[in-house]
């Protein structure tokens, strides 16, 4: 169904467009902060997998009077991304095994979240009051604290043990290109031990917190030739139809209308879309076994 | 005792100026049968008109003078919601609304008459898609199934009536489409195997005139939907009066990714269905994803246009539908005249000799997951399209996007009964040519998400917003951008009218509706030249 994302996705969906996005862009400015807050979430990028059992059964116990309250706001609120039961709706992810919810002590961790909104991934920001805030939180630590094994849409590690690992190395160093710009024993060293199932898997596509990395990671280089022929290098912080935008090598931020200067943008990501239309299901499953081996 | 002539003539004058008064006081009403022919001073629909065309035939914005458009007001409702909600506006006022929150206001000022609230309640708050009148009600839906009348002139609560229960697992964020003195008002709800319907609701009475069940009620004797619930319809269909048909599209069947429990097409999940506005019974329906596995539903508008095709003379229906492909069907018996992908596509075994695409299992969702384009928000969702008849066109906010699609036993077979994850996507508002299904322009809008609805004029100029932060206007013809204002995410469709000489087109951001016009100047100047 819809899903507009809060944001459109129906409920549209769907889809908030955030600002960013595409292949070029940067979150980072604030100013696509609105937009991002008024679109239905999408992205997660929180990983079920992770999930760490438990932990809410230390916590002080909430009256049922509370728990209800929080159900009935929840409900209203946050069930079409995360689930009427918190175990992940259309987009949302599933909070009964989310690591924020885990380490959550009162709303400690929650509140802010709720208050501030995920701009970056969709989330839209709310406006509880405390005590609806302390409901809500009474009922996610609740559902947290009933919540059974195999919930609805997890995907575990060892869901996705289906590849071959040796026909994964000749995509990754033939038809898949992969080879091109990354290495077993560069980039790629150790992978196996930082990244697991699902999130290894949804880096290996397409990895879209690279935004986030200050350093390092797939950021396109940007390059600006203003009108007097001087010219400007450095991350692309923002782009539109309209406005180009880069923080430089000393970190300040610099804007431009695009129709008075020339910009050039070196996505590193491009292959990664590319691939998305060529991939079959069998290469997919088999570059991820092979990255596996990575340890 | 017999009335005296001079009795009978001072009651004649009375009742002249009764009526005098009552002209003026009436005229805030909506007469149902003007809705046949909308004024250009009004939006009375949520498409416009009953076509689905969302196109206007005003003309004081043209290509050349665009450039000049300004701010003419801007309404803040305050509250946290974004606006996705279609505006509708009669006699100069304008109706607006959020889940829980309907607002009158000034269509020439922006300045608030009056604001509805609906109590607090646990439906689903994901959004609104605007009221609708009739008479001198406005009809609202709300996110416990509840359908309210208000007075349209002050707000106040006529009736209301329960549509179904919200423990279910149903919410509404529809606006209703009034056909004679029917309220048509379709229920949302996915995250539970319960069936899809579309009720008619009596105008004035708020009775039930009948309901009809896209997928029939688990149960039902003689059903044919292969054990499939779902099928909602959520989003605002269109009318054909010479045909007294009704076209309106259903939603995904549940359990939604997981597909074992419901062998089969699954009719009519995932279709256009044209109804009897009077019977509520089907006259056909057209599967646009027969046995859905990825969510997408096939409410899209169904776009009408009388034309030629192939060289004949058609009624036609068009739908850019969320699972990539765009289909002309002929209206009057539903049979397909063209089905051709307009964005990224990987999930069929092409199209079968009815125009329909054919299901391959190979890209249902798997334990180990499988890459689908398009993702889950699809090719395009709710926020509408508009057809350009000058032109040929169907201009549609269009993504080409992949997910990546589980599900396995453990996942159960209740609601989403699967897990998906979109990997990326890109915006690019596509100007289809209805003749042949081919792109004739793209124009990227720069963003990875789904943008604003789409509102062409006969002037020439395309309305829509990007998927950054501004509200565009093109140029129908290629595309080309003619102005823009960075007013925020555009998060509804626009709409366009006319009032005292000066034509507004209306969009929404965040929680503010924006009225961009000429400005009085450049009129006067258009008007000398």
């Amino acid at each position: 169904m819809p899903r507009s994302l809060p944001y459109g996705l129906h409920a549209s969906r769907k889809y908030w467009s955030a600002p960013l996005l595409v292949v070029y862009v940067i979150v980072a400015t604030s100013s696509t902060a609105n937009a991002a807050l008024t679109q239905q979430t999408r992205k997660d990028t929180q990983q079920d997998t992770q999930a760490s059992a438990g932990s809410s059964g230390n916590l002080p116990s909430y009256s049922p009077e509370q728990i209800q309250a929080g159900q009935a706001l929840f409900a209203g609120q946050c069930s079409f991304c995360h689930g009427r039961d918190a175990g992940g709706g259309e987009g949302g992810p599933d909070l009964t095994a989310s690591p924020l919810v885990a380490e959550d002590v009162r709303g400690e961790k929650i509140g802010p979240v709720m208050r501030n909104g995920r701009p970056d991934k969709g989330m839209p920001a709310f406006a509880p009051t405390d005590e609806q805030l302390a409901a809500l939180v009474a009922f996610i630590h609740d559902r947290k604290a009933k919540a059974k094994e195999g919930r609805r849409r997890t995907v575990d590690v060892s869901d996705l043990q289906t590849g071959n690992p040796q026909a994964g190395i000749q995509y990754f160093n033939g038809a898949g290109g992969c080879a091109k710009c990354h290495s077993p024993t560069g980039d790629l060293a150790g992978i196996a031990g930082k990244f697991q199932g699902l999130e290894l898997l949804r880096r290996m596509l397409y990895q879209e917190d690279w935004r986030a990395t200050k350093s390092g990671g797939a950021t396109p280089e940007t390059t600006v030739t203003l009108h007097s022929g001087q010219t400007v290098t450095g991350r692309l912080a923002y782009r539109d139809e309209f406005t180009i935008a880069v923080i430089d090598a000393s970190g300040w931020y610099h804007s431009w209308p695009r129709s008075q200067v020339k910009s050039t943008v070196t996505d590193p990501l491009e292959a990664h879309v590319e691939l998305l239309g060529k991939y079959t299901d069998k290469d997919i499953h088999d570059v991820l076994a092979y990255l596996q081996t990575l340890h | 005792m017999k009335p005296t002539w001079a009795v009978c003539a001072l009651g004649g004058m009375l009742a002249a100026l009764a009526s005098a008064f009552c002209g003026l006081a009436c005229a805030q009403g909506l007469d149902p049968a003007t809705l046949l022919k909308p004024t250009p001073d009004s939006w009375p629909l949520y498409h416009g008109d009953y076509s689905g065309q969302r196109h206007s035939h005003l003309t004081q914005i043209t290509p050349a003078n665009v450039g000049a458009l300004t701010l003419a007001w801007a309404f803040q409702t305050g509250q946290a919601a974004q606006i996705k909600s279609s505006p509708i506006v009669v006699n100069g006022i304008l109706y607006v609304s959020i889940p829980d929150h309907v607002w009158a206001v000034d269509a020439r000022t922006g300045s608030q008459i009056w604001h509805y609230t609906y109590p607090p309640n646990e439906g689903l708050h994901i959004g609104h898609r605007g009221v609708a009148l009739y008479k001198d009600s406005v009809y609202f839906t709300t996110p416990d199934d509840h359908l309210v009348s208000l007075d349209s002139k002050d707000g106040t609560v006529r009736w209301n009536v329960v549509l179904d229960d919200v423990k279910k697992g149903y919410w509404t964020s529809v606006a209703p489409l009034i056909v004679r003195n029917h309220v048509l008002v379709g229920l949302s709800g996915d995250f539970d195997n319960i069936p899809g319907m579309l009720k008619s609701i009596d105008a004035d009475t708020g009775e039930t005139q009948w309901t009809f069940y896209s997928t029939p009620p688990p149960g039902t004797e003689g059903s044919t939907s292969g054990g499939a619930t779902g099928g909602n319809m959520w989003i605002t269909g269109t009318y054909d009066p010479e045909l007294n048909l009704v076209f309106v599209g259903t939603g995904n069947p549940t359990p939604v990714l997981a597909a074992q429990t419901r062998p089969g097409d699954n009719p009519w999940t995932c279709s256009i269905v044209a109804l009897n506005p009077d019977t509520g019974k089907l006259t056909w329906g057209f599967q646009a994803t027969p046995h859905d596995t990825h969510d997408w539903d096939a409410v899209e508008v169904p776009v009408l246009v009388d034309g030629s095709f192939n060289g004949s003379s058609k009624k036609m229906l068009l739908q850019a539908s969320r699972n990539g492909y765009f289909f002309v069907l002929d209206r009057t018996s539903g049979k397909s005249l063209l089905s051709s992908p307009f964005a990224a596509v990987n999930w069929s075994n092409g199209v079968d000799k009815n125009g329909r695409p054919i299901h391959n299992p190979e890209k249902d969702p798997a334990r180990d997951g499988r890459l689908v384009a398009p993702d889950e928000g699809g090719a395009t969702n709710y926020r509408s399209p508009s057809f350009d008849a000058k032109t040929g066109l169907l201009i549609v906010s269009s993504r080409d996007a992949y997910g990546i699609y589980f599900s396995k036993p453990e996942h159960g077979t209740v609601g989403w009964a699967g897990a998906d994850y979109g990997v990326f996507g890109k915006a690019v508002l596509r100007a289809i040519d209805y003749q042949t299904g081919k792109i004739r322009w793209s124009h990227d809008l720069g963003g990875e998400g789904a943008a604003a609805g789409v509102l062409t004029t006969d002037s020439g100029v395309t309305f829509t917003g990007d998927s950054a932060r501004s509200v565009l206007a093109l140029k129908t013809s290629d595309g080309a951008t003619l102005w823009h204002s960075a007013i925020g995410f555009v998060g509804n469709s626009p709409i366009t009218y006319e009032l005292d000489g000066r034509e507004y087109v209306i969009v929404a951001s965040g929680s503010s509706l924006f009225a961009f016009a000429l400005p009085e100047m450049q009129k006067k100047i258009d008007r000398r030249q």
